[in-house]
């Protein structure tokens, strides 16, 4: 295998792995739905094998990312007049599309899931009210977070649009990379949302996947932002996004069988975004675009790992 | 990797939208990167500290989330059952983590079968205890033993539902719960509750920390 195809592998073997171990942890999910749940009461059936097996999995799946992340090449990323690293032109490349494409895909399907919680949350407060003034005991929601998730859902399709035109022509300094923070935010109020709609669900097995995917996709929006605020954790980034990637497959098993559409299309729009960074994001850490036709030397040693930002 | 140049340097916007002004601040310089002590102290991060307090929130959020999942929580006691131990409108502590149900906790628990919210009782016997209830001296007895029960609101009649479950061995890892105002309380007697698997119980009530004239240990 000559350097260059050696290169390429390495630079997706990020997104190998996240497919791979989402692929398994999805698989032993729905064995999980199949096996460890008593018929009838829905309880889980305690050391069920498909649990174990799915806890190993995502564990070992944090730990092989975390030895990615360890054993990433960083490049020093072009410095701006004013000294700071350009952190937020890791994602560009102007010759490939996939990854706008992927990021353009995913905010559409914010707006999709934005176009189905609207909907409900307003079915869900008219019961409600309707409720209240027959002054039956009231459901258990009264519509108001699911509002909210879907007006996040709209704020995400905007961020996610951004970060997309910001992989073909970068915004200017500080800014583009921003607009990752959207989806992030929005991810606060679904966290809300899904863990009030769960509050009072003694089988942890029945919602905990599906709020580490959403926190996982959280943290990883919010670091996608910071690659434009001098706070870059480049390798951080790679790990949450391979996490986001393989806890949204997994927690889509059961949103689908719960039929809960909006949930399955958040969690499609994140696996999206972190599959698009994950395909552009290593690549250019490893071997940078050129600047006005000057490539960009990488740096060897520890001289060259510029995790932090070097604006101070 | 493909190699490309930037026809336009790293500028983001057209000179319309941004102007030239903004061009030129971003605009990436050719040639060596300067000096690590030559860097400038003039922010190049506009909102950089907007970014960093929503960074703030976003994980505080995340924390709470966690904490109130796998840890502790907070419930809002609706209902006169617990009275008066617990009152409508009272905000609980909730302790769920590594907890096993243990004789005379207060409890929250979700009995599907009744209801998908969850309600709050306390533990009258675990597993392998025998329950015997007798409305005739109003006195509840566990392993023969009648209980000393003096949170209880007041004597118990028979409920509207007939006596219900009322002698009963707990099998192992299930729970008998009764409210404490035991003349308006749906629990363990109620045909639709019954006893409850452990697997049922989210935490253990631990401290009553709102309205403040109510705070108290459970």
């Amino acid at each position: 295998m000559d350097v260059k195809r050696k290169q390429k592998f390495g630079g997706r073997s990020w997104l190998i792995c996240a497919l791979a171990a989402g692929l398994c942890a999805a698989a032993l999910r729905k064995w999980q739905l199949a096996s460890a749940f008593e018929a009838g009461t829905g309880l889980s059936v305690p050391w069920a094998p498909a649990s174990v097996i799915l806890t190993c999995v995502l564990v070992m799946s944090g730990a092989w990312f975390i030895i990615l992340a360890m054993y990433q090449p960083l490049s020093r990323r072009p410095n701006t007049a004013g000294g700071a690293q350009r952190w937020d032109l890791a994602f560009l490349d102007a010759g490939d599309a996939v990854y706008p494409v992927l990021v353009v895909a995913s905010s559409f399907l914010a707006v999709a899931a934005s176009v189905a919680l609207f909907p409900l949350g307003l079915r869900q407060w008219q019961e409600y009210q309707t409720a209240v003034a027959a002054e039956l005991q009231p459901p258990s929601t009264n519509g108001v977070l699911t509002i909210a998730t879907a007006a996040g859902a709209l704020a995400a399709f905007l961020g996610l649009l951004q970060m997309g035109r910001d992989g073909l022509r970068p915004g200017r300094r500080g800014r583009g990379g921003y607009a990752a923070a959207l989806p992030g935010v929005a991810g606060c109020v679904w966290l809300m949302e899904s863990f009030r709609a769960h509050a009072a669900n003694p089988v942890l097995w029945d919602y905990v996947p599906l709020l580490l995917a959403i926190v996982c996709g959280m943290l990883f929006f919010m670091d996608f932002a910071g690659m434009s605020a001098g706070t870059s954790k480049p390798r951080r980034l790679l790990w949450m996004a391979a996490m986001t990637l393989v806890l949204s497959i997994q927690a889509m098993v059961s949103a689908a069988a719960e039929r809960t559409w909006g949930d399955v299309l958040l969690l499609s729009a994140q696996l999206l975004a972190a599959a698009a960074v994950l395909w552009r994001l290593p690549p250019n850490l490893e071997n940078p675009p050129p600047i006005n036709g000057t490539p960009i030397p990488p740096v060897q040693g520890e001289a060259s790992i510029q995790e932090e930002s070097t604006y101070e | 990797m493909e190699n490309w140049e930037v026809e336009q340097g790293f500028d983001g916007g057209t000179p319309s939208e941004e102007g030239a002004a903004g061009q030129e601040r971003d605009r990436i310089p050719e040639g060596p990167a300067p000096e690590p002590g030559a860097q400038s102290r003039e922010a190049p991060f506009p909102g950089r500290e907007l970014y960093l307090n929503v960074r703030v929130l976003v994980v505080m959020m995340t924390a709470f989330v966690m904490l109130f999942t796998f840890v502790a929580r907070i419930i809002v006691v609706s209902g006169p059952s617990m009275e008066n131990t617990l009152w409508g409108g009272d905000l609980i502590l909730v302790w769920s983590l590594g907890y096993t149900p243990e004789q005379g906790d207060v409890v929250v628990l979700t009995q599907e079968s009744y209801q998908e919210d969850s309600i709050v009782k306390r533990v009258i016997a675990t597993g392998g205890q025998q329950v015997d209830i007798d409305y005739n001296s109003g006195s509840v007895k566990v392993d023969g033993t009648a209980l000393e029960e003096p949170y209880i609101k007041e004597q118990m009649l028979v409920p509207g539902y007939g006596e219900g479950i009322n002698h009963v061995i707990v099998p192992e890892g299930c729970i008998f719960v009764m409210g404490d105002n035991r003349n308006h309380s749906a629990d363990s007697r109620y045909p639709s509750i019954g006893i409850v698997d452990n697997r049922c119980v989210i935490g253990r009530g631990m401290l009553v920390l709102f309205p403040l004239t109510h705070w108290k240990g459970l």
